[in-house]
């Protein structure tokens, strides 16, 4: 535009910050630069400011909102990024500034970059501490299961619990657990599971693939919905050598859905056996207390054959026990055979009869004994309490009017002419009274 | 599995308790014989509860109202 012999053309400046702007649009477009981060600003605004240098050189630099929030990492000063940009002038300041539509970060992957740096933040805050861990519960009424519909874990999870433990119910969350926005579904799912009142555990998970499959499971909304969660969550995200941020905030870390699966629940064959050690228990322990009263029999028995109470026991008991003791030992043999009776159908229809077999002979052998034994300390429990020993030595209880009126303690309750009842061990008689004294 | 029944976990602690007390051997005899019938029933019970229950199966949904549905999932949904 100058050219030799004329009047020089003069520019003003804008027009040659436009000239400039051109060239450089021209000459130099959008470019891919390195270098370091330096003197970074993040205004309200959520635009970037920053300086980008070498050991050289270094030029202002600002990055745009839309373009600055789909960063998944966390620019910092002294980071060496790679960006891309136009150079163009700042027309108000005059200002070469490099306009920067994306960036990476240097030697490691952005998503690398994100990962570590969240993890560090997080960790910092004390999310991953184990004290925070809660303890799963060992018998959940449901599990609930955030992952996709469709795919491998779901099915894998459902087949472990259905064999470990069918009692539990299963509540599916279904989300997409890959792409745009599947963090926030995965975190949602957290929350509404946590609104059932049955659900008390809660799997989320996927199966395994690259670090962007998984990316969904690091970001800091499922963090902060596995910290809020009441009930304990375990993460299940794909295989052993993926670890992601949900893994360290879960309060159990399976490495796949399928380990998950087993973690929460008990497995049946386990309860099973638990069950069938305590009917073992059942029957030896009845099989000792039996044994007991047989021994306690043994001893009256040893008793009875001391020649000194031989005598009086004889004289003041055996009438007793050719009665009361009798009928009741009939009874007793009576009712336990029954039970056994019933006991041996109920044993009979649950298991194997041959492995009942031991325990029901001990039984019938011990049911002569134990009925006795029991009439026996029946017995004495009674003669301690009642006045029928007394009667037996030959005093007589008066009632008024007959056998079921009132005990009269005091003569002086009586009138002549008045009926009364006297109450003897085994027998009683109506009598009336003549005279009353005292 | 119907409501009314005790909790599995209720279930075993009862169990449990029952060998105990029985194991110390200072419950009168019929006491023994109740608690020895109720422990095996409760194995009975328990045992056979473990072997006939199916899993239930449910799938949680959202209105765009925001309110939960839980409906049970359909294999074919599979």
């Amino acid at each position: 535009m100058l050219r030799a012999g004329r009047a020089p053309h003069i520019l003003s400046v804008s027009e040659l910050a436009q000239l400039l702007r051109s060239a450089l649009d021209a000459g130099v477009g959008t470019v891919w630069v390195a270098g370091e981060i330096s003197n970074l600003k993040r205004p309200a605004s959520g635009h970037l400011y920053f300086t980008l240098k070498d050991d050289r050189t270094q030029l202002g630099a600002v990055m745009f909102r839309s373009a600055a929030q789909v960063l998944v990492f966390q620019p910092a000063d002294g980071m060496d990024v790679v960006v891309r940009a136009r150079a163009d002038l700042y027309p108000a300041r005059g200002a070469l500034q490099l306009y920067v539509e994306a960036m990476e970060p240097r030697g490691l992957g952005a998503l690398t970059l994100a990962f570590e740096q969240l993890k560090a933040r997080l960790g910092a805050e004390g999310l991953f501490a184990d004290a925070r861990k809660r303890p799963l519960p060992r018998w959940p009424r449901a599990v609930g299961i955030v992952t996709a519909l469709h795919g491998a874990a779901i099915h894998d999870m459902r087949t472990v619990l259905a064999r470990r433990w069918p009692a539990a119910a299963v509540v599916l969350r279904p989300v997409r657990v890959q792409g745009r926005g599947a963090a926030r579904e995965v975190a949602a799912g957290i929350e509404d599971l946590n609104r059932l009142a049955d659900v008390d555990v809660v799997i989320i998970g996927r199966g395994g693939g690259s670090l962007e499959d998984l990316w969904a499971f690091n970001e800091e909304v499922v963090a902060r919905a596995i910290a809020a969660s009441t009930v304990p969550v375990v993460s299940a995200v794909g295989h052993e050598v993926d670890f992601t941020i949900a893994d360290f905030v879960a309060d159990a870390r399976a490495p796949t859905p399928t380990a998950a699966a087993a973690l929460v629940v008990p497995d049946r064959i386990d309860v099973v056996g638990a069950l069938a050690r305590a009917e073992t228990g059942l029957r030896g322990a009845l099989a000792r207390r039996v044994g007991q009263a047989r021994e306690r029999l043994v001893a009256l028995d040893r008793r009875l054959g001391d020649p000194a109470r031989r005598l009086r026991d004889l004289m003041v008991r055996v009438d007793e026990l050719g009665t009361r003791a009798g009928r009741a030992l009939a009874r007793r043999l009576a009712w336990d055979r029954r039970e056994l009776a019933a006991l041996g159908a109920r044993l009979e229809r649950g298991g194997p009869v041959a492995r009942l077999r031991g325990a029901r002979e001990q039984l019938e052998a011990a049911t002569g004994r134990l009925g006795f034994a029991a009439a026996m300390r029946v017995r004495h429990a009674l003669d301690a309490l009642s006045p029928l020993a007394c009667l037996e030595r030959g005093y007589a209880i008066v009632r008024r009017g007959d056998a079921a009126g009132p005990v009269v303690s005091d003569a002086a309750a009586l009138k002549a002419g008045e009926t009364v009842a006297l109450v003897f061990a085994r027998s009683r008689a109506r009598a009336r009274v003549e005279d009353t004294e005292g | 599995m119907a409501e009314e029944a005790p909790r599995f976990e209720e279930a075993l602690v009862e169990l449990e308790g029952l060998v105990q007390r029985l194991e110390k051997g200072e419950l009168p005899l019929e006491e023994s014989l109740a608690a020895f019938e109720r422990g095996v029933n409760l194995v009975r019970h328990l045992t056979q509860r473990l072997a006939e229950v199916e899993q239930r199966v449910e799938v949680l949904l959202k209105t765009e109202a925001g309110r939960l549905i839980r409906r049970p999932l359909e294999d074919e949904e599979q």
